[in-house]
């Protein structure tokens, strides 16, 4: 957990610097001529509209400055209780759900999830298919260099057939998987 | 006798005699030993032995205490894990932290097995998966401060948790959950506290 140290600085700045401007009644909108709206110096029953006043509805119209906006942002008004945040971190929905969805695998007996397939059989097939590859690989010497035909798979003591003519046979030096069905 | 004493004293300061018999020499303390530097509170209840039972008593299940020190997770989300575990078996524990996502859950996984070889090989139990999870809690761990560097020059200090993992493992099947309490519980209980309210200053 990262606590910012003084994130707010130039905004702090800039908040210091505009109180010392109001307090001294430089803003603009107060000249020293005019007394700021907060004090009337004489109440004078006149027209809604002034010449004075309309210029105070249109900065009242404009878009509220920088000062307004930090004053409203939204804070904390008091530190939530260990008890509050207990309620909030272990409620039900928060805590993890029991998964009904594991089953056995049928072929290696480890656990595997319903959809999904069986993490230990997909690992031995990934590694026999890499065998392959490197086998492919070392026929075919340069990258781009496959032939346009079909490939055969063929392992110890196994023979190409008749539908195996014109394919590409590549050799496997050990005793045919018992997963890898033979055509 | 004074040179019989000191002889006596000599002999015994061969410091090859003090190592056969296994107790610390007080002047060449140098801790050779490999093992851990204190035992914890939970490493040490797996030492405790009962006296043998009586014949005619129920058997007591076995108790296998574990735990792992220092895991590089916060103690919160280790939390959430632990409390999954609570009062599975162990099968069915080891078949939800396969399947969980969360870092916490490998470590406590190889903490079960850890736990279950120890438990057959150690402390007697007949079959490995006969065993449920008595209690299974995540402490916290010794933190580090570090600083954490952002823009415009400004600094964090950010902290490093860790926390540790206790399990304790009992043999037999795990006990059936608590049933769901019902408003005709609740009805009941009430009705017992307005029963055995007592009437003070009466006869």
């Amino acid at each position: 957990m990262a606590v910012l140290v003084l994130v707010f600085s130039p905004l702090r700045g800039l908040l210091q610097r505009c109180w010392g401007r109001l307090e001294r009644g430089l803003l603009p909108g107060f000249s020293e001529s005019q007394s700021p709206p907060w004090v009337p110096a004489l109440a004078v029953q006149a027209p809604a509209f002034l010449p004075e006043s309309g210029r105070d509805i249109r900065e009242s119209n404009e878009s509220p400055s920088l000062l307004d906006s930090i004053l409203w942002m939204a804070a904390p008004k008091k530190r939530r209780t260990i008890e509050v945040n207990r309620c909030r971190r272990r409620n039900p929905n928060k805590l993890i759900k029991v998964k009904t969805n594991i089953d056995v695998c049928p072929e290696c007996g480890n656990l595997k999830q319903k959809h999904v397939l069986c993490g230990y059989c997909y690992a031995k097939v990934k590694a026999e298919t890499r065998l392959i590859r490197m086998e492919i690989g070392k026929k075919e010497g340069r990258p781009f260099n496959t032939p346009t035909v079909e490939t055969v798979i063929l392992y110890d003591g196994e023979k190409p057939t008749k539908k195996d003519e014109g394919k590409r046979i590549i050799e496997r030096a050990r005793k045919r998987p018992s997963w890898f069905v033979q055509n | 006798s004074g040179s019989t004493w000191v002889r006596g004293l000599l002999s015994c300061m061969r410091p090859e005699r003090w190592l056969a018999s296994g107790s610390l020499l007080p002047l060449s303390c140098i801790h050779t030993s490999t093992s851990l530097q204190k035992l914890g509170k939970w490493e040490k209840k797996n030492r405790i032995v009962y006296p043998p039972q009586l014949p005619g008593e129920p058997r007591r299940p076995a108790e296998i205490y574990h735990c792992r020190r220092d895991i590089k997770y916060s103690h919160e989300k280790m939390w959430y894990l632990a409390k999954l575990i609570q009062g599975m078996s162990i099968d069915q524990a080891l078949a939800q932290l396969e399947f969980n996502d969360k870092k916490g859950a490998k470590v406590i996984k190889e903490v079960l097995l850890e736990a279950q070889e120890l438990a057959v090989r150690n402390h007697n139990v007949e079959f490995k998966s006969n065993l449920h999870i008595a209690a299974s809690i995540a402490g916290k761990g010794h933190y580090v401060k570090r600083i954490r560097y952002h823009g415009k020059g400004m600094f964090g200090i950010m902290k490093i948790s860790r926390c540790h993992y206790f399990v304790k493992l009992v043999e037999g099947p795990p006990p059936p959950p608590e049933p769901p309490r019902t408003g005709f519980d609740q009805a009941k209980e009430y009705v017992q506290q307005l029963r055995s309210r007592t009437l003070v200053n009466t006869l």
